[in-house]
């Protein structure tokens, strides 16, 4: 019997942009997400997919409707939330001046995690992501790619409930895309922590997601699994779904 | 549960928060380059270039041109005195020129000291007219230290020896001058204790926060299970650890400038009395510290409230120097060259609204030993009471949802 682990309700988010101007960016989102699901959240930039996951993580306030993350509200029990869950932001920021082991460590001692269990997650983290051999390196001397693999080891070290990824393949060549999206496929497979993905590489989706959730415009347009979308909507792939429902071309009667 | 005993522990994630901190700023040269060269730096170059004037005007010795053109005898009476007198008045060559000579070297401003004795010298002395010009000249470079010193010694000196030359046509004018402020030593220390420690902290707090949020780091932060207040506080005490490292090497700093102006004062005439008013008496510097901590603190709360609001660390860093540097220079100008107390009206209200004026006045007092206890108290709470107000605004600013959009 499948357990839900991320429910949201009539969601919306406004900003203020000054006096007289507002941007709605969440447009009453309902949705269920199942524990040990890989859910692709997708959607052009702008579409609302950051604001929903700052929303269920606690660092923004819905401006109504309400969300649950392991049943609690993400308003009144945000504490209880946040030892669960792990963030790998869009445009994730690493502290330069640290090596890449310290990155791993200080994160997860910043969750409590005892020293003993960090050595070992770091060491394993590190070895899965091949840059075990430059752990004491200051990351300020990594490529782009690397410093997204050290990212993506950080969010896992406090093996969270529940992991956003908000682009995590983004700027990672493809051996280390692969690795990054085997990571994804054990965690959920093998540990059941859930997985909510962002990314705009739509066969990425097709390979890891077990549902997607398509929002345009703070709406959420579509969820269901990607086989069952392109039966809803008689495209031939994904692509197709997406494309049709943000641009309103019809490959969908 | 947690017993109570547990809740008042260190919470272990603030210290790794601190810890990380700490370490990052370690690493960074230019970080660490603010926290100890500019302390040292400041307080050795006041040394060196103290060392520099005491001795141009009091130890080394300079070139005197002399043209005696007087036909009677005390020309040759203040030429004579003048020669004999080389060492003490510490002249290094006496060198005949004629007048065209010494209006020459006037003219293309290489002349040190050019005393000129007219031909009259004798006459307009001995005679007992009330004329107002005076008989003899000294032209001096007044853009040299030494030459200036010279100067005024070979002034003294012949009138000295020549008593009635100068001074019985004149009001003789005795000028005593009652100094409220510390010596020049204390005043420095004010001076450089304001103008660095105001500005000290501003690349720590505008990387620490607003570098934060640049670099997007600051986002996954604000998820970890630690409350925003905490995590402010956490950088808070870092920034006060940090500046710990600062206010040890600025008393490295005094120490040195003390060397540098004893090396050069002792032993020469009047030294002991420059170097008792030159030095900074050692005692003082544990105030000196103590006034340091409260104006880095009160630098650090503005500090953070800027980088708040700033978009960037550069924004955060130029903003903090602009809105610092006019109050801090303005301050460490009037601490330096009197007392703020002085200034009334609207101009003294802003001069004692800015906290690290408090900081002025209550070295000043402590320092010349003129204030009470009680106004020394308000000194202090004033700077504390303007650090808390800013802090809760800083936390405030800090909880907004807009620290991350």
């Amino acid at each position: 019997m499948s357990e839900t682990v991320i429910r949201t309700e009539h969601l919306s988010k406004t900003f203020e942009k000054g006096k007289a101007q507002e941007v709605r960016a969440l447009k009453s989102v309902s949705l269920d997400i199942q524990k040990g699901e890989v859910f692709g959240l997708l959607g052009p930039n702008g579409a609302g997919k950051t604001t929903l996951i700052r929303i269920l993580v606690g660092l923004l306030t819905p401006t109504s409707g309400r969300a649950w993350v392991l049943d609690r509200d993400v308003v009144e029990d945000i504490d209880y939330i946040r030892p669960r869950v792990a963030l790998l932001p869009q445009e994730a920021g690493i502290y330069e001046r640290l090596t890449a082991r310290e990155n791993l460590i200080y994160y997860g001692g910043l969750y409590g995690i005892p020293d003993d269990a960090l050595q070992e997650r770091t060491d394993r983290l590190l070895d899965i992501v091949g840059l075990r051999e430059k752990e004491d390196y200051q990351v300020r001397g990594f490529s782009g790619g690397m410093k997204r693999k050290v990212l993506v080891a950080r969010a896992l070290i406090i093996e969270p409930q529940i992991v956003f990824m908000d682009e995590p393949t983004t700027g990672i060549d493809t051996i280390g895309a692969r690795v990054v999206r085997n990571m994804l496929k054990k965690i959920s497979s093998e540990h059941k922590q859930t997985v909510i993905l962002t990314t705009h590489d739509l066969h990425e989706v097709e390979e890891l997601c077990n549902r997607v959730g398509i929002l345009n415009d703070g709406n959420l347009a579509a969820v269901g699994k990607p086989s069952a979308l392109e039966e809803e909507f008689k495209a031939a792939n994904l692509e197709e779904v997406f494309t049709g429902l943000v641009t309103g071309e019809g490959v969908y009667d | 549960m947690i017993s109570g005993s547990r809740q008042h522990r260190l919470d272990p994630k603030m210290v790794w928060l601190l810890r990380k901190e700490i370490k990052s700023v370690l690493r960074s040269r230019w970080l660490l380059v603010g926290f100890i060269i500019s302390p040292l730096f400041a307080w050795m170059f006041q040394g060196a270039f103290l060392g520099f004037v005491y001795a141009q005007a009091s130890v080394e010795p300079e070139r005197i041109y002399i043209t005696n053109e007087d036909a009677g005898i005390w020309g040759d009476y203040v030429y004579g005195n003048l020669s004999e007198s080389m060492d003490t008045l510490l002249i290094s060559e006496l060198v005949d020129v004629t007048y065209e000579e010494g209006v020459e070297m006037t003219d293309n401003i290489t002349v040190s000291v050019w005393i000129y004795i007219p031909a009259y010298f004798t006459e307009k002395l001995l005679s007992n007219t009330t004329s107002h010009i005076s008989p003899l000249n000294i032209t001096y470079n007044a853009a040299s230290f030494r030459a200036s010193s010279a100067a005024t010694r070979l002034t003294n000196y012949i009138s000295g020896i020549v008593n009635s030359l100068l001074i019985e046509r004149l009001v003789n004018i005795q000028r005593n001058s009652v100094a409220p402020q510390a010596n020049y030593g204390h005043q420095l220390a004010i001076f450089l204790v304001m103008l660095t420690s105001v500005l000290a902290p501003s690349p720590y707090v505008g990387q620490s926060f607003a570098g934060e949020r640049e670099r997007h780091t600051l986002e996954a932060l604000l998820v970890v299970p630690m409350s925003r207040l905490r995590i402010l506080f956490t950088k808070l005490v870092a920034g006060l650890l940090l500046t710990l490292i600062y206010s040890v090497f600025t008393v490295v700093g005094i120490v040195t400038y003390n060397l540098l102006v004893i090396l050069r004062a002792q032993g020469a005439i009047g030294g002991e009395a420059a170097i008792a008013y030159y030095s900074v008496d050692l005692a003082s510097v544990p105030l000196i510290v103590f006034c340091q901590l409260l104006v880095l603190l009160t630098a650090i709360s503005i500090g953070v409230v800027i980088s708040c609001i700033a978009k960037d660390q550069a924004s955060a860093e130029s903003i903090n120097n602009l809105v610092l540097l006019v109050p801090t220079m303005v301050i460490g100008i009037l601490g330096f060259t009197g007392s703020i107390l002085q200034y009334g009206g609207l101009f003294g209200l802003a001069v004692l609204a800015i906290p690290f004026s408090h900081a002025v006045i209550f070295l000043n007092g402590v320092l010349v030993g003129n204030a009470t206890a009680a106004s020394l108290v308000v000194n202090v709470v004033y700077m504390l009471v303007f650090t808390i107000v800013f802090l809760i605004i800083g936390a405030k600013l800090f909880e907004r949802e807009a620290i991350i959009v």
